[in-house]
């Protein structure tokens, strides 16, 4: 038993160590204006172009700054000036296609182009405004909260 | 009684003012192939509006869902700064090898070309290289072959000036045919590497 328990910590240490940083990205900032922040757990990184995105991240734009970002699935995101977009949710398989992708629209403005979660199941992405819940069958639509603020 | 009578005008104006508040929009668009999807808007008051057209829009608010069509010049003005950001369209091609080894096919060549330009193109590009192998040969010696032909893609891509960190090399062996055979058959479609770009 003890051996076994042993057996099994140093696979998972390497599995670990060789899986590096990129096991829980799901996608990557590609364009970026402005003042860009991710708020990941605890943290606000000031966002850069090429940035690796993370599920339950928050996408914060400033005032006259904008953001452009692929997902794993090819699912595309760009959000306007003075948004707030949290990505609650992502899972995808890359051989089956299956997955989940939730997002929520907190504030500003949001385009999206659905990928391959969308096209896999029709129920399989979702998203939120505060006012909503938009189940999305395809392709590309615009998202705006708080119209007239 | 004659109190709360009193007070039901008031109420509804408050509700009233309620539901002038902020407001989502949610617009269809066409996608790039001119092809219009459909999305769904469920209000949390609880009631429905299908979206299948192009520029039909819902607005909602407390007062719940309600579909209205919009016209090009609004989403310009509302939507200009997101859609200016939207990236391009994640790219998949395919390179062709000659049998046993890491060679390109003739007529692939242009086709590598062509993948330099889209990468080049691109900001902070990602590449992911997929090899393969037909079902000649041993299964192992497949999976390293595989491997091979990707990381040979992988390396022109980084002559061209492509970050290390920025290219993705993996092999499937003769596990993902393209074109499905009995084993130990030379099958030139199967021999190649897969390629997305995003």
């Amino acid at each position: 038993m003890l051996k076994n328990v042993t057996t099994f910590a140093i696979v998972f240490a390497i599995y670990i160590l060789s899986s590096g940083a990129g096991l829980a990205d799901i996608g990557q900032i590609k364009i970026l204006k402005g003042d860009v922040k991710i708020v990941r757990a605890e943290n606000t990184i000031a966002a850069k172009a090429g940035d690796a995105l993370e599920q339950f991240d928050t996408l914060v734009t400033g005032p006259a700054s904008s953001v452009g970002m692929t997902f794993i699935d090819g699912t595309r995101f760009s959000a306007g000036p003075n948004s707030v977009v949290e990505l609650s949710r992502f899972k995808f398989d890359t051989t089956t296609h299956e997955g989940e992708f939730q997002t929520s629209v907190k504030k500003g403005t949001l385009a999206v182009i659905s990928g391959q979660i969308a096209k896999k199941s029709p129920t399989a992405m979702t998203v939120r405004t505060p006012a909503s819940i938009l189940g999305v069958r395809g392709t590309r639509f615009l998202v705006q909260v708080g119209q007239g603020n | 009684m004659k109190k709360l009578r009193f007070l039901a005008p008031v109420l509804v104006l408050l509700l009233t003012a309620a539901c002038a508040g902020p407001k989502d929009l949610i617009v269809l668009l066409p996608d790039e192939n001119g092809k219009v999807g459909k999305v769904i808007v469920q209000s949390t008051d609880g009631n429905q509006v299908v979206l299948d057209t192009a520029l039909a829009s819902a607005q909602v608010s407390t007062g719940g869902a309600k579909k209205n069509d919009i016209s090009q010049g609004q989403v310009d003005t509302i939507f200009n700064e997101a859609l200016a950001a939207q990236p391009p369209k994640p790219m998949s091609l395919t390179l062709y090898f000659n049998t046993g080894g890491t060679v390109l096919t003739e007529k692939s060549k242009p086709v590598l070309k062509n993948l330099f330009d889209i990468v080049a193109a691109r900001q902070a590009v990602e590449v992911q290289v997929t090899g393969h192998t037909d079902t000649f040969g041993y299964a192992n010696n497949n999976d390293k072959l595989s491997l091979k032909r990707a990381k040979s893609v992988a390396k022109m891509l980084i002559e061209q000036g492509i970050k290390t960190n920025r290219v993705r090399a993996a092999g499937r062996g003769e596990r993902e045919l393209l074109v499905p055979t009995k084993d130990g058959v030379r099958e030139s479609r199967n021999r190649r590497v897969e390629v997305i770009v995003r």
